[in-house]
């Protein structure tokens, strides 16, 4: 809570954005997003249009596993099904690429509720596996269901175009991607803010305790699983139209794992720490590779001889995040603020 | 067709027998920890490719024979299993069990580059010391390599029941893994019960690592065979040993019949439909405890 | 390549900047670049590759260049992950101008394909032999140093042909797209040599144990089984359990399985596995073979075949650059897989034992080895086998 900003209407205490100072940090954001692809190189755009997909992935899965208590290791294939339907779509039915990437978060929306069903009767650590038994059955439908999928070999797809224009490169598609991501984001920010998505919280916190007040939780899981996997398709169609090609090895179950530690590392149950984890996951490795790159005058080859340190370090990250910081990035995040906003006094 | 090959089957059935008794020996370290600590390590894969690259570089490396590589191989499983605990594990008391099971893929990680690191990213294979000859029972062959893995793992999962039943020690595991307050309240020893737990689960790692190993040879990413294996005890109940040796088999039977009457691809896709069937009629494994919830 | 007018003025024009401005071209560095997957579970072959292509490098800068033109090679670790792979692609070709690419995986060749297309500057080849990169229309700026999947298999099938005509073959892959890749083709090319495919085994790709495999081997009971999609494992238990059950079958494998370093641990059992080999081996003594002597001069201890399958594609990228720069052309996609196509009976100095000849996107030649578990190496069992002749 900063200094001098008293509420007076339960409208301002719910707002997004309570102050002025934190809505102008916003607009100078946004402005930054819309010109950085007219400064950035090729491959910070691309970095930045894969953290954007991974957002939406991970923002969607913190809806069902940080804010709904229903831990999901399938998020990666259910990724695959947006993917694949929008493959599907681009390539057989000639489609607009809009209404794609709709239909792909509607479709993986149901089979997220498919998969949702276990967690009726399965909790905890059950379900964990259980979501990965639902991603191994996806799995193997992308790799043998030939007449849609095309099977092992992938299905190749045409760039995205938009009222006539061809979404091919980073530059371009970074305006589709981008705006989608900020759309999720934002809807994710508001849905705790309605009934639904108090719901959710109560059923993390207790779900017994949630029935009993009258929340049926049937409806409530399901939704929620229904939801992430909405905003994974919605990921997934616009990563097919990002890479181009969609293969069954696209969606591997670590990628799944991934996702789970971006939230982890993020902070759980936290808007913001979906985002920061999911950027903070993508831009590791490659920060460990500049690292790599640095080491390399002082031993010879040392990108063949560093780079099982990577892997390493990437585990180190996962534990000690978990063991010294376990609300993640946001928790830091919020301790930065804080300090500014009482300094000179101590928190 | 001339009716059904019933020897055929019987061999299908009893290498199925055999490739579930390796996943019910990793299926035990999983449960001896599950039990004890409440924890789903899901590093236990890369626990047991640790026990077999030690035992690689002492045979092949240092030349000893094998009985003292596999001493030398579970005394490194056993270690391991201790200084994760002590270091990783015992912080993180309290977490939530999600938090917890990350940690473990955390170790993962850095179980796999370690490996790459000393040993190299190139798979290999460990060298021959269970003999050669065919074993056949009656007319039916049998995968020498897998008659020695039953019978290992046969034997180490009954001297752990019995230990459970009758040691001091596992009769104090057990109270633990029932209420860890009344353990403590009894003058139970609980954190030396949680590193004797994760010792006990790091030897029974490293002696699967090893038989794995001598099966299909060894790599840094071996450790996908826990995966597996976390079927099995999902199948089995996460606290029960025995679940794990009946869910191995269940899992190791029914993947043999899958792979050979339908064919390799369908291996994965049956065992976790079996999973998900399992865990919508029985939500705590077969023979896994339930948990009641009070408010 | 014909000489036409348009050409010939092309040359000419070309030899008249060349000579005007000289110093300006040799400051202008030809640049191999690379996503190379040095950890992961690829890392054995990248580790070679990487080796191999720095060395050739080495050798050819040594030997002064393209044309007076240094030639330098950057690379990255891509984990064996599309992602990454196509993150360094566009880091590496952002920050030099780069005319060469080696890329690690078929499913970054298939990704980065349209973007090669695009841009029409780079000839890539890497370390996928995948069938589906083998079509000069639909991937026009790419290539493989060696033959592709089916052309493996065909390799091995004529030489099945050759030696008992009419045997019953096995083909075990794993379920992988990399394991799948040649197999319905290969039956089909099976039947047309007289062969008889009796049983076809599917293995999930993390198969440990492959008793049940075994037995349905049994039952089959084939002269050769050929193993895809693998690089070691579950190779040696499968030759191990057929040998305790004395069957007759003999055991064959494709490139990637191939190195020397991979058999002599598994001892006698591996003894008589044969396998297609699109280069020579390090220890290669037989014939003149200028660049293993190099190769052996530069590192005195075994140098792995993934190894030969970079140092191989340097070479083929360098002399794609030089044909190009030499006929005063632009360094571009087309011009190089142009000048790549132009390569005829070309002598690789001895690292595939016959002269080569590029007609389309891959090298139809091959030969077949086999372990000798006395020797505990590779020795030759055929002689090169060249595809369509």
């Amino acid at each position: 809570m900063r200094i001098g900003t008293a509420k007076q209407t339960y409208a301002a205490d719910e707002a997004l954005f309570d102050t002025n100072v934190q809505r102008a940090w916003m607009g100078l954001f946004i402005a930054l997003c819309v010109a950085f692809p007219f400064m950035a190189s090729e491959y910070w755009l691309y970095m930045a249009c894969l953290v954007a997909i991974h957002v939406i992935s991970v923002t969607g899965l913190n809806i069902v596993t940080g804010f709904t208590g229903l831990v999901s290791l399938g998020q990666a294939a259910f990724m695959g099904v947006g993917a694949y339907a929008v493959a599907y779509a681009e390539t057989k039915l000639g489609t607009p690429a809009l209404l794609n990437l709709l239909a792909a978060g509607l479709l993986t929306a149901a089979v997220g509720a498919l998969v949702g069903i276990p967690s009726l009767r399965v909790k905890g650590l059950y379900l964990a596996i259980a979501t990965i038994a639902s991603s191994i059955i996806l799995h193997f439908i992308f790799a043998n269901w030939d007449s849609v999928t095309n099977g092992v070999k992938g299905v190749s797809v045409p760039p995205a175009r938009i009222f006539g224009v061809e979404l091919g490169r980073p530059f371009a598609l970074y305006f589709l991607i981008l705006p989608l991501a900020f759309l999720s984001v934002l809807g994710a920010a508001n849905l705790f803010r309605t009934r639904i998505g108090r719901a959710f919280i109560a059923i993390r916190d207790r779900d017994i305790s949630a029935e009993v007040l009258g929340i049926p939780l049937l409806r409530y899981k399901l939704m929620s699983f229904a939801l992430a996997s909405f905003y994974a398709g919605v990921a997934g169609g616009l990563w097919a139209y990002f890479f181009r090609v969609v293969t069954p090895e696209s969606f591997p179950f670590v990628y799944s794992i991934f996702f789970l530690a971006a939230i982890i590392v993020g902070g759980m149950g936290s808007i913001l720490g979906s985002i920061l984890g999911a950027v903070f996951m993508t831009m590791v490795p490659e920060v460990l590779k500049i690292g790599v790159g640095v080491a390399s005058p002082l031993l010879s080859d040392a990108v063949a001889v560093l780079s099982p340190v990577r892997t390493i370090v990437f585990g180190i990250l996962i534990i000690g995040f978990l063991v010294f910081e376990p609300h993640g990035l946001a928790e830091i995040w919020s301790r930065i603020r804080r300090f500014f906003h009482l300094w000179p006094f101590k928190t | 067709m001339s009716g059904f090959d019933w020897l055929f089957f019987t061999e299908v059935s009893l290498a199925g027998l055999g490739a579930g008794a390796l996943l019910a020996l990793t299926g035990l370290a999983f449960v001896l920890i599950y039990k004890a600590t409440k924890v789903v390590n899901l590093a236990i894969g890369e626990m047991l490719m640790i026990g077999a690259y030690v035992f690689f570089s002492f045979t092949a490396g240092l030349g000893l024979p094998w009985w003292a590589a596999l001493i030398a191989a579970l005394a490194a499983g056993g270690l391991l299993g201790a200084v994760v605990e002590r270091a990783i594990i015992r912080p993180m008391l309290g977490e939530s069990a999600i938090s917890v099971f990350m940690v473990t893929i955390g170790l993962g990680s850095v179980l796999i580059g370690l490996v790459e690191l000393t040993w190299g990213a190139a798979p290999t294979s460990l060298p021959d010391f269970m003999g050669k000859a065919p074993v056949f029972i009656g007319p039916a062959y049998v995968s020498r390599k897998i008659v020695i893995g039953f019978a290992v793992a046969a034997a180490v999962i009954a001297v752990f029941l019995i230990a459970f039943r009758y040691w001091r020690g596992g009769v104090a595991l057990r109270a633990t893994a029932t209420d860890q307050g009344a353990a403590y309240s009894c003058g139970i020893n609980v954190p030396a019960i949680f590193s004797m737990a994760w010792v006990f689960a790091g030897v029974a790692a490293a002696g699967a690592g090893v038989l794995v190993g001598a099966v299909g040879g060894i790599s840094p990413n071996m450790g996908v065979f826990g995966l597996s294996a976390l079927v099995v005890v999902i199948v089995g109940g996460l606290d029960s040993i025995a679940g794990a040796l009946i869910g191995g088999i269940l899992v190791g039977l029914i993947e043999a019949w899958a792979g050979t009457y339908l064919g390799g691809e369908y291996k994965l896709l049956t065992t976790f439909g079996l999973l998900l069937i399992v865990l919508m009629i029985r939500p705590y494994g077969l023979f896994g405890t339930v948990e009641i919830e009070r408010l | 390549m014909t000489l036409t007018r348009r050409s010939a003025l092309a040359l000419a024009l070309a030899a008249g900047t060349a000579l005007a401005a000289p110093a300006a071209l040799a400051a202008d560095d030809i640049v191999i670049a690379g996503s190379i997957p040095l950890t992961g579970v690829f890392a054995f072959a990248g580790v070679g590759v990487h080796a191999g292509i720095q060395d050739y490098v080495k050798i050819a800068n040594d030997a002064g260049g393209i044309e007076g033109r240094k030639i330098t090679y950057v690379a990255e670790d891509t984990a064996y992950k599309v992602d990454q792979s196509v993150a360094v692609f566009n880091k590496l070709t952002g920050a030099n101008k780069v005319h060469l690419y080696y890329g690690d995986s078929t499913g970054f060749a298939k990704t980065i394909n349209p973007e090669l297309n695009r841009r029409g500057s780079i000839l890539m080849a890497g370390a996928s032999f995948a069938t589906e990169l083998n079509d000069p229309k639909a991937y026009p700026n790419q290539f493989m140093a060696g033959p592709d999947y089916t052309e493996m298999f065909g390799i091995l099938l004529q030489h099945i042909a050759k030696v008992k005509p009419g045997a019953k073959v096995a083909f075990v892959n794993s379920d992988t797209e990399f394991g799948r890749d040649p197999i319905a083709p290969s039956e089909a090319m099976a039947k047309k040599l007289g062969l008889d495919v009796v049983v076809k085994i599917v293995t999930p790709p993390t198969a440990v144990d492959v008793s049940t495999e075994i037995l349905k081997l049994r039952r089959a009971d084939p002269d050769f089984t050929i193993f895809h999609g693998y690089v070691l494992a579950p190779l040696p238990e499968f030759m191990t359990q057929a040998k305790q059950l004395g069957l007759k079958t003999k055991f064959m494998g494709t490139f990637w399985s191939m190195d020397n370093s991979l058999w002599p641990k598994v001892g006698d059992a591996a003894d008589g596995y044969m396998g297609v080999m699109p280069y020579r081996y390090y220890f290669d003594t037989e014939g003149k073979s200028s660049m293993l002597e190099k190769i052996r001069a530069m590192r005195p201890e075994y140098q792995s075949t993934p190894y030969m399958q970079g140092f191989l594609t340097a070479m083929l990228f360098v002399e794609s650059a030089r044909r190009t720069v030499k006929a005063g052309k632009e360094l571009n996609g087309a011009n190089l897989k142009a000048a790549l196509n132009s390569i005829e009976n070309f002598d690789t100095g001895g690292i595939i034992g016959t002269p080569i000849t590029i007609k389309g996107n891959s090298i139809p030649v091959g030969r077949v080895y086999r372990f000798d578990a006395a020797k505990k190496s590779m020795v030759a069992e055929s002689d090169w086998i060249q595809l369509g002749k």
